[in-house]
């Protein structure tokens, strides 16, 4: 590149980089707070002025999470219902994305344009007929009630995700395969899928984190404490008086640094995902 | 790795011109047989979705229209006509949550917009570290709205809360403000938390756009005099457009669902300040068990999404292929 001309670009690299590390710190700092308090000791939450960070840290918050308020159950629940769907969501996402992308079906702008519709509905649409139907069915408190329509509600991302990445896939790779005799369901499994595994994971991360972090069914469909997921649980937390921030963001720290992580290491990928599309114009 | 085998295999047995048996060029009983497979294929994805998205939005219209008793084991409907929307038509509450959700939408989305070209812009212009700070900005997004939710209501705190706190010792007020007591204040202190958690995923659509405008337009608009002001109208914000109208669209249309934030964070007060129409909605059913008034808030909700989304796909120009971003 031509050496960039004295001093004024020099002030401006400089101002840019001082703007970056302000949005960043703006950015972080809630989660800097979040951790604080997580260790910060009862006594010391509460306390004016507060304390910019917990002298000493404690895990107290974290004993209170598990062994008071029983926050492992809510693990599990999150944990079953969203590998669950993810699986369910991206398994039908990827065949739909598939036959849309390779074979000549008709209607397929229509289909894309219609999933792209029906994935910006709001949840409290279907929360009342739902309900209604779940309750008739038995299927309140139970995985499936949310297994089910967290699929339903990420299918249409998830198609839309995979059916990009399938066209991106040469033609004369599954041509030889199809040549020889292997079956759709085989060339899709052993030979399109493992070329487009970038977009069924950036799929099945979106997926995961939607369903990781739904409120609004979860409240509505799973109400017993024992069927309780991570939002609902953290929501419900304490009575109407007090408020247990420490023991809440203790509880809180446990699932979001895992799912943060799980983020940034496929940040390239999340990235790609969420603007698909957005700048093809 | 492996899929990179398979494909060298591939190219080297078949002639590129040999036509994939879905192309024109082939025969139509392949072509028949190809479809039969992608219609197959299809197919589940298409049932889950009809079943448990479309077929709820049509009966939640049906009940949205009847009289709905929860029983026992069940629940019975009688035809109601228009007497739910009546209902709506005659509360304050549901007026005062329509108004509510469509001004908080207007402005924070106007602010995360303005917010994420700023950011967009700033780490655009990065030299280096712009793959670090556009791994910042996921963070947000992937955190649980409701954790969000509870770290600003700790921030926000009228006793003991690090807002007040730094507002005291910078001697902008004198003595702890009551973020969440106030009408006034409790919707700025709402509005806080969503800017916070979605401007960044607002910047990172909009850093994709920016990536893709061409360096040499700028160099052209250089050389014709035109200065850093000029340009951005000349060239950053035409060629923006797009990824403006998508992230619009789709901030306007999440906005329209607002619930989590304002059930954690205010639970829709002081009195009903902050209550959305998902809030409004979702208390008419499960804390008043009035299904039927309550699905016609949502209903209502959905007809203003879809209103919002036609106003613009047809106002503004947006093309729908654009628009396929994070829907989560």
């Amino acid at each position: 590149m031509v050496r960039r001309r004295g001093g004024a670009t020099l002030l401006a690299r400089a101002a840019t980089a001082l703007a970056a590390a302000a949005i960043l710190v703006f950015v972080l700092f809630p989660f800097y707070w979040l951790l604080a308090t997580s260790f910060a000791s009862p006594t010391s939450i509460g306390q004016w002025p507060p304390a910019l960070w917990p002298h000493p840290p404690t895990w107290v918050n974290y004993r209170q999470a598990f062994d008071d308020y029983g926050f492992a159950v809510y693990i599990r629940n999150s944990f079953v219902v969203s590998t669950a769907a993810t699986v369910a969501t991206v398994s039908l996402g990827a065949l739909a994305g598939y036959g849309l992308a390779r074979t000549p079906v008709r209607g397929r702008s229509a289909t894309l344009v219609g999933a792209l519709a029906i994935s910006s509905f709001p949840a409290i649409a279907v929360i009342s007929p739902l309900y209604l139907v779940m309750h008739v069915l038995g299927w309140l408190n139970s995985y499936q009630a949310l297994i089910v329509p967290y699929t339903a509600f990420n299918l249409p991302f998830t198609l839309w995700i995979t059916y990009s990445y399938f066209r991106q896939v040469p033609l004369e790779v599954e041509e030889s395969a199809l040549v020889d005799g292997a079956s759709p369901v085989r060339v899709l499994l052993t030979v399109v899928a493992p070329l487009a595994t970038p977009g069924l994971f950036t799929a099945g991360i979106f997926t995961f984190v939607a369903c990781w972090t739904e409120f609004l069914m979860a409240l509505s469909f799973d109400t017993e404490n024992s069927m309780r997921t991570i939002p609902v649980g953290i929501a419900l937390f304490g009575s109407q008086y007090v408020v247990p921030y420490g023991t809440i963001f203790a509880a809180s720290a446990v699932v979001v640094v895992p799912v943060a992580l799980l983020v940034l290491a496929f940040q390239r990928w999340v990235v790609s995902g969420l603007t698909a599309g957005a700048v093809k114009s | 790795m492996d899929g990179g085998s398979r494909l060298g295999a591939g190219l080297a047995r078949r002639p590129a011109a040999l036509a994939f048996p879905h192309t024109r060029r082939a025969p139509a009983t392949l072509r028949g047989r190809r479809a039969r497979v992608g219609y197959a294929f299809l197919a589940p994805a298409a049932a889950v979705v009809a079943s448990v998205t479309l077929g709820p939005i049509l009966y939640a219209v049906f009940l949205s229209l009847s009289q709905v008793r929860l029983t026992g084991e069940g629940f019975a409907t009688t035809w109601a006509g228009l007497a739910n929307y009546a209902i709506l038509y005659r509360a304050p509450e549901f007026w005062q949550a329509l108004a509510f959700t469509a001004g908080y939408t207007g402005a924070t989305v106007l602010v995360e917009v303005a917010l994420g070209l700023v950011v967009a812009l700033v780490l655009n212009g990065l030299v280096r570290g712009r793959g670090l700070a556009m791994a910042v900005l996921l963070l947000p997004w992937s955190l649980i709205t409701v954790v969000s939710a509870e770290v600003w209501s700790y921030l926000d705190n009228g006793a003991y809360g690090l807002i007040d706190y730094v507002l005291v010792v910078l001697h902008v007020t004198s003595q702890p403000v009551n973020w969440l007591g106030e009408p006034t204040l409790a919707l700025v202190a709402v509005g806080l938390a969503d800017v916070w958690k979605t401007t960044p995923f607002v910047a990172l659509i909009l850093l994709a756009g920016l990536q893709m405008i061409r360096r040499d337009l700028y160099e052209a608009a250089t050389l014709d005099g035109a200065g850093p002001w000029k340009s951005f109208w000349r060239v950053t914000f035409p060629l923006l457009r797009p990824s403006l109208l998508v992230a619009v669209l789709f901030r306007v249309l999440q906005s329209f669902g607002l619930f989590d934030l304002p059930f954690v964070l205010t639970s829709g007060g002081p009195g009903t300040t902050t209550q959305s129409l998902a809030l409004l909605a979702y208390r008419a059913m499960f804390n008043d068990l009035e299904f039927g008034p309550g699905t016609a808030v949502s209903v209502v909700t959905v007809a203003a999404v879809v209103l919002v989304a036609v106003l613009f796909i047809r106002g503004l120009g947006v093309r729908l292929g654009e628009a396929g971003d994070g829907a989560a």
